[in-house]
């Protein structure tokens, strides 16, 4: 279970301006596994969770989340899949300006089509909660800081129970104090859910936290090691 | 719909100055819709009023109440003809008229009717045609205008025929004249006979009163008509078409048409732009949506949702406000009237025209592409 990519090449752009973004890119990920992906600018770190994540088709290769391989899947089935099996993190803000904290997880129901019903809201407190958040449920994202956005946005991608989190540069805006917290945090939520975390990252310091790291260099891992802390 | 009405309540000052052009478009449309249909009843409420499918001219290109003129043989050939349920003379004549007094009552139309025949008007007060010869039934309008009572005689300018106000009916019109009504022998009179009247002790010939303007036809649904105009020399042209040929009818109309669709289009336009713009400002949550899950389904659902909503509200405020302030202008008798069906329809169309702008949003949400999430993927 979890994520498994293999042999994966994603070429971009054309002509000239053709460039490999991945290079035969090989790893797994089990669940309630965090990953750390570290590599310098133009690496490949985005371009690794676009494909893991179904926003982009690589040229050549496979990816299967949960058990299901993406590569037959059109757009509108990346869609779904998305939705019901993956919890994305992105960098910084990224919320919807005018849903309150609590609605932003709720936003996730209302995707799926659904109404939330009292459980959801409940599994949304809770999860609230657990990122130290409760207090902020009714607040708009303009009346949140840095950190407390991260901290929402973490629990919005475990709202749907995903069995893979994708995690693009969660600290990039923090300072450090806060970027520890939230990397701590993220760390403790994917033990606690058992979801397989893929942890993209330029920041050293933040390895302790996973349980593996991944280096990758020109769309090519250089090596595979094994977190200190573990 | 979730996400739309949150937006909705985020964004208020922008929906809000957005509704208020849709409100103020609303409103214009419901005040042409009333002038439309007042200025239609003030031109043709008489003929409006008319009992008859259709109505027969003399045959012209351009047949028209004043230049036809028919005479016995072809309203009695119509009679008589197939399908016909009924057919009556009907005279048709301007004229200015004065109280004896001398007081000037403006134009007035008078039409000759057959008393107790299907033209006939129902009076508010008096009584019908059948009474005296030279009786006469005037509009409410004129009546109260003029000051004009049950029992006054009013003569006609040119012809000095006089005529004995016997009914008061309600305010009729055509092009915007007021009708008056009178036996159709006393309507010969006066339009083909002496002024002032035969010569004492002289009657007028009868062939005087072989003549009228059109003729009112009651028709079954399948008569050839065809057929009987050709027989008789006749147009015949059924009853909305009967309205074209009064004059400023089919320009009055148009006009108000053509400023109605000049605000369709408008609305469409604006909230066209409004979408583009908004749609293009939220592409980034728009691309977070979707890459969190949301289909272009729900996202194209959601905002097509939106701009019902606003429609819907800012149409409904623009035009209760216009029917307020419309109530006032009937009560005070301008060519105003609110007619129910032609007001939901102007607003509906405003909706649609709406919804139609906001379509352009479409291809914007479906092209953005989730990618734009991630941070630095470019
Ligand atoms: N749409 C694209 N078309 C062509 N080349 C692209 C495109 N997107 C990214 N690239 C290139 O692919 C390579 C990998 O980019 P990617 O964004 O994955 O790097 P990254 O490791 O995330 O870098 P950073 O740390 O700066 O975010 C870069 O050389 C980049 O210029
Ligand atoms: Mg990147």
């Amino acid at each position: 279970m979890g994520l498994q990519v293999k042999d994966v090449v994603l070429e971009l752009g054309d002509g000239d301006a053709q460039i490999t973004a991945l290079d035969h890119v090989s790893f797994g990920v089990g669940a309630g596994e965090l990953l750390a992906v570290l590599g310098p600018s133009g690496a490949g770190k985005s371009s690794l969770l676009a494909v893991c994540g179904g926003l982009r088709h690589p040229t050549s290769g496979t990816v299967v989340i949960g058990g299901k391989p993406l590569m037959a899947m059109n757009d509108s089935q990346l869609t779904r899949l998305r939705l019901q099996s993956i919890g994305f993190v992105f960098q910084q803000s990224n919320l919807i300006s005018s849903l309150t904290s609590l609605d932003q997880l709720l936003l996730m129901v209302h995707l799926a089509g659904r109404r939330p019903r009292k459980a959801d809201r409940d599994h949304a407190m809770a999860l609230l909660n657990s990122v130290d958040m409760g207090h902020r449920a009714n607040r708009l994202p303009d009346q949140l800081s840095g950190g407390e956005r991260q901290r929402i946005g973490i629990a919005r991608a475990l709202m749907t129970k995903p069995s893979l989190l994708l995690v693009d540069e969660p600290t990039s805006m923090l300072d450090q104090v806060r970027g520890h917290q939230i990397v701590a945090l993220l760390n403790e939520q994917c033990h606690q859910h058992q979801v397989a975390a893929v942890m993209v990252t330029h920041d050293v310091s933040m390895l302790d936290a996973a349980d593996r790291s991944l280096h990758i260099v020109d769309g090519r891992i250089q090596e595979v090691a094994v977190s200190a802390t573990n | 719909m979730f996400l739309a009405w949150r937006d909705l309540l985020f964004a208020k000052g922008r929906f809000l100055l957005m509704s208020m052009i849709i409100a103020l478009v609303a409103f214009l449309m419901t005040l042409l819709s009333g002038l439309a249909s007042g200025l239609i009843k003030n031109n043709i409420s008489g003929l409006m009023a008319l009992d008859v499918t259709n109505l027969a001219f003399e045959y012209n290109d351009r047949p028209n109440y004043r230049n036809s003129m028919v005479e016995r043989e072809m309203w009695e050939g119509w009679r008589n003809a197939e399908g016909v349920v009924a057919a009556e003379p009907l005279g048709h004549t301007m004229f200015t008229a004065r109280t004896p007094e001398d007081l000037p009552l403006d134009d007035v139309v008078l039409w000759g009717v057959e008393p107790g025949g299907f033209l006939e008007p129902d009076v508010l007060l008096g009584e019908s045609l059948k009474g005296p010869d030279d009786g006469v039934i005037i509009s409410a309008l004129l009546a109260n205008k003029h000051g004009v009572k049950l029992g006054d005689v009013i003569v006609l300018d040119r012809v000095l025929t006089k005529l004995t106000v016997i009914g008061i009916t309600s305010e009729q019109n055509i092009g915007h004249v007021p009708v008056i009504y009178t036996p159709i022998r006393k309507w010969q009179e006066a339009t083909y006979g002496p002024p002032g009247g035969p010569p004492p002790g002289e009657v007028l010939p009868d062939i005087l009163f072989d003549y009228a303007s059109v003729i009112a036809l009651q028709l079954a649904p399948d008569t050839d008509i065809e057929t009987v105009d050709i027989a008789w020399g006749t147009v015949t042209m059924d009853k909305q078409s009967a309205y074209e040929a009064s004059s400023g009818y089919k320009e009055e109309v148009q006009t108000v048409k053509m400023i109605q669709g000049f605000m369709v289009v408008i609305s469409a336009l604006v909230i066209g732009a409004f979408f583009t713009i908004w749609t293009i400002q939220r592409t980034q949550e728009i691309g977070l949506v979707k890459a969190l899950g949301g289909s272009n389904a729900y996202l194209l659902r959601d905002t097509m949702g939106q701009a019902l909503i606003l429609m819907i509200l800012a149409v409904g405020v623009g035009t209760f406000l216009a029917v307020w302030l419309g109530l006032s202008f009937e009560q005070s008798g301008k060519p105003f009237m609110l007619v129910k069906d032609n007001i939901a329809g102007s607003s509906g169309l405003l909706i649609v025209a709406g919804l139609i702008g906001s379509m352009v949003s479409v291809r914007l949400i479906t092209r953005i592409d989730p990618i734009i999430a991630l941070g630095r993927t470019r």
